[in-house]
């Protein structure tokens, strides 16, 4: 139960975004990704659901080499893996109980009684109960990154992928989404994969770090590990010194 | 998804395909009531007849021609035409095919034979197929109307030329002398009539004089033999020299008679010649009637001249519409 | 030299990036035709394709037939005075809405309400990753996005189409009779004068078509959209443009090959 990104090289038309990118998500803990805006972290996992093929290199699923599977192998992975949107993805045209109930209506193993227990449960989770009947566009922001998180857990996935799961939300909010993944990973045993350049939350968090930088993998460790990092572009990310940065190559 | 919208989606669906139905059941001219039946006609040519054009009976459409194709041995062609089965088709009918107006929409028309005599049906092989004719198109009509014309005028010239003043006297004098000749003729009938009336009852009286001669020259050879010891066998020759006389006197009147008849044979005879040679004069000379008279091309032209303008007149009686229509424009 | 180049460098570049497109599109349509067999993610989507496809564009398309078909009427009208019996009204509306305004009108009006709607719709989920979101959530998108529309456009594009004739056809012959001097009687025999049951074959021919190239299209430009709400604007232009000259290429293609 890991996921494995070795050597990841991706480029999008003359733009190199990923160029030989490899850390590791061991099983039951969860990987904080940090990196600058637009340093590829989402372009990283985005591969690991097959959303995108890599050029180079290649992510392991359970030993299972993501680009190289079948349609169904991949549907079937997917239904493993929740995905956290950075900018949650609702679909505009259906209520959060359908936005929440898509993934477990695609299962076809749970009654239309059982999903409307399991969204009840999963939106009282992100605390948003009540909020079934709602579209995506009478909600906040804050409340459809929680929506969109709740859709992600609703089918009870081995692995979560948190794209930028607290950035831009209310300090109270925030530590709710920080306890509900600390919670998944630690009583569900859920393997995570975060990205974020809230250090915050990030501490609270990480069983491990991985920095994205230049489309490498700058540092890959532990929280003391980071901490105690001698690098001065990650000692000026963390730190928020974009001083130390400029004078490293 | 309402309830409300998934009817709304029927509704459209229905609606829809109810209009296309209908819609061209109704363009079409199909009736829903009743049924239908196919009847064939068979054509050397279909004309400009298409499929959907209407099938008529006494000016009523009564359906719709429904396919057109090659009859199997490819000879003609097969009109088949669906129309109401409750209607009574004329008696030995046909199908003549027939421009409906002047903008060349066709239609079919189911007629009684008879009226249209003259029109060349193409007869089906099968006998459930009914026999057909298409009438040459408006253009074609037009064409032919035209043709006609030309012909006229020039069966007018020639005629002309053939009636010349020349000509009519030729005319004039060939009926005189064929009068004077039936005058002489029918005379001479009369004539003979009565010679012959004469002849025979003379040649008859003669036969009978002679017969009782002979009976009396029988019973004087009888008596002979008594009496050529007799005194009186010189009156008796003298007798017999008197019959002799009697009877050539008898044969030269009838020779006589034969001449006279022989005679009146000669004239007639001459007369005849006569008609003949004006009869080889027009034949062989180069007279205009001769011309007129010799030209089989022209004669055959001026045959199918008159067929035709016999159709076109039929037509213009028959649908008389069709061609006043022309003159709404 | 450069200059004197450049020409033949926009030729290039512009054939080669259609014949691209062309291909990207037709490959989209072949994934399409292989999603068709998530029969269990699309079937279920087709209803409400059709109605939002279908029965929302019914208004529009009445409304163009229904003006289509009064100016032809009176058109006809005002060519063929005094040169042609006016039946010949009947004749030029049935045939003209029948055979080309009722399946094209319908197909441009359709190409910018549905094409557009569609490639909008589209773009926004793809900018705004909601259909990455659905293929993480392990739904075949084309089956659950494409398939649907499609189809939706091939089924109910013909009916609106067929709607679009009738009304223009009623609409030229309330015209015929209440501002021509014409019967009923006059209109309807032109009308069926020269009517074949093929008219509404070619017409639903066409109709399909356009529906299958303006929804395929709309699908194609959104799914391909990048870059923001510049982007989705920007493919729902093309959507529009595209499949307006589509159709009217289309609708050449068929005059030549059906009749």
């Amino acid at each position: 139960m890991s996921i494995v990104i070795e050597d990841l090289h991706k480029s999008f038309g003359k733009k190199d975004v990923l160029t030989g990118f490899s850390a590791e998500a061991r099983d039951g803990e969860t990987l904080v990704i940090l990196g600058g805006s637009g340093s590829g972290k989402s372009v990283t996992i985005k591969h690991i659901v097959g959303l995108l093929v890599p050029d180079r290199g290649r992510v392991l699923v359970d030993g299972q080499i993501v680009a190289e599977l079948s349609q169904e192998e991949l549907f079937a992975l997917r239904r493993r893996v929740g995905y956290v949107f950075q900018f949650a993805a609702l679909f505009d045209s259906m209520t959060l109980a359908e936005n929440v109930g898509l993934g477990l209506r695609r299962q076809r193993s749970s009654s239309d009684a059982e999903i409307h227990e399991r969204v009840s449960e999963c939106l009282a989770l992100v605390d948003m109960e009540g909020f079934e009947d709602r579209y995506p566009s009478e909600i906040s922001g804050g409340q459809r990154k929680r929506a969109g998180i709740a859709r992600a857990i609703a089918t009870k996935p081995d692995y979560i992928l948190y794209d930028e799961p607290t950035t831009g939300l209310d300090p109270v909010t925030k530590a709710m989404i920080d306890n509900l993944i600390l919670r998944l990973s630690e009583e569900l045993g859920v393997t995570g994969i975060v990205i974020t350049h809230d250090m915050d939350s990030a501490f609270r968090v990480a069983d491990r770090f991985a920095m994205l930088h230049e489309g490498r993998c700058r540092f890959y460790g532990t929280p003391d590990e980071i901490r105690t990092a001698d690098d001065p572009v990650v000692r000026g990310f963390i730190e928020g010194r974009p001083e130390l940065m400029e004078n490293a190559t | 998804m309402k309830r409300s919208s998934e009817a709304l989606v029927g509704v459209v669906i229905v609606a829809a395909l109810l209009l296309i139905t209908f819609g061209t059941l109704w363009l079409q001219g199909a009736t829903l009531r009743g049924q239908q039946t196919e009847i064939v006609g068979v054509f050397t040519s279909a004309g400009q007849v298409k499929p959907g054009n209407s099938v008529k009976v006494r000016g009523m459409s009564i359906g719709r021609v429904r396919e057109i194709r090659l009859s199997p041995d490819g000879q003609s062609v097969e009109v088949v035409l669906r129309i109401q089965d409750d209607v009574t088709l004329p008696e030995d009918p046909v199908v003549i095919l027939s421009p409906e107006s002047l903008f060349g929409d066709w239609q079919a028309e189911i007629v009684p034979r008879d009226r249209f005599a003259a029109y060349r049906f193409t007869d089906p092989d099968d006998p459930d197929h009914l026999p057909g004719y298409a009438l040459p198109d408006i253009s074609q009509l037009t064409a032919t109307a035209d043709r006609i014309s030309e012909t006229i005028e020039e069966l007018t010239e020639r005629v002309g030329i053939a009636f010349s003043e020349e000509t009519a006297q030729n005319i004039a004098s060939l009926i005189d002398n064929v009068e004077a000749v039936t005058e002489r003729l029918s005379e001479l009938v009369t004539q003979q009539a009565q010679s012959f009336t004469d002849v025979t009852d003379e040649a008859q009286r003669a036969t009978q004089e002679i017969r009782a001669a002979a009976e009396r020259v029988r019973t004087t050879f009888e008596s002979v033999g008594e009496l050529v010891e007799r005194e009186e066998l010189v009156a008796i020759l003298g007798d017999l020299a008197v019959v002799t006389e009697n009877a050539r006197t008898l044969s030269g009147e009838l020779g006589e008679t034969n001449l006279e008849i022989r005679a009146m044979a000669g004239r007639a005879d001459s007369t005849l010649q006569e008609i003949g040679a004006l009869v080889a004069l027009a034949r062989d000379g180069d007279g205009s009637v001769a011309r007129l008279l010799r030209d089989p091309e022209l004669a055959e032209e001026v045959e199918a001249t008159m067929v035709s303008l016999r159709l076109l007149l039929d037509d213009i009686r028959e649908n008389p519409r069709r061609y006043l229509r022309l003159s709404i424009f | 030299m450069r200059v004197l180049l450049q020409p033949f460098v926009l030729i290039g570049r512009g054939v080669t990036s259609v014949s691209a497109g062309i291909g990207a599109w037709g490959l989209l349509t072949a994934r399409t035709v292989g999603a068709m067999r998530h029969l269990d993610v699309w079937v279920r989507l087709l209803l409400p394709q059709m109605a939002r496809v279908g029965v929302d564009s019914v208004p529009i398309a009445l409304f163009i037939a229904m003006f289509t078909g009064i100016v032809l009427s009176l058109q006809a009208s005002y060519t063929f005075t005094g040169a042609i019996p006016l039946y010949f009204v009947g004749v030029l509306v049935g045939k003209t809405i029948m055979l080309e305004l009722g399946p094209v009108l319908t197909g441009l009006a359709l190409s910018g309400r549905v094409g557009a709607n569609i490639a909008a719709e589209l773009g926004t989920m793809r900018v705004t990753e909601q259909i990455d979101a659905l293929e993480t959530l392990a739904y075949p998108p084309l089956a659950y996005l494409v398939v649907p529309r499609v189809i939706a456009g091939i089924i109910m594009f013909p009916l609106i189409t067929a709607l679009a004739i009738g009304m223009g056809i009623f609409a030229g012959w309330a015209t015929a009779i209440q501002l021509l001097d014409m019967t009923s009687a006059e209109f309807i025999s032109g009308l069926m004068l020269f009517f074949v049951p093929f008219d509404v074959t070619f017409a639903l021919v066409k109709a399909t078509s356009f529906g299958f190239i303006v929804t395929s299209l709309g699908c194609f430009f959104g799914f391909n959209t990048r870059g923001g709400a510049e982007g989705v604007g920007s493919s729902t232009t093309r959507a529009v443009v595209v499949s307006s000259m589509v159709i009217l290429v289309l609708d050449a293609f068929w005059a030549i090959t059906l009749l």
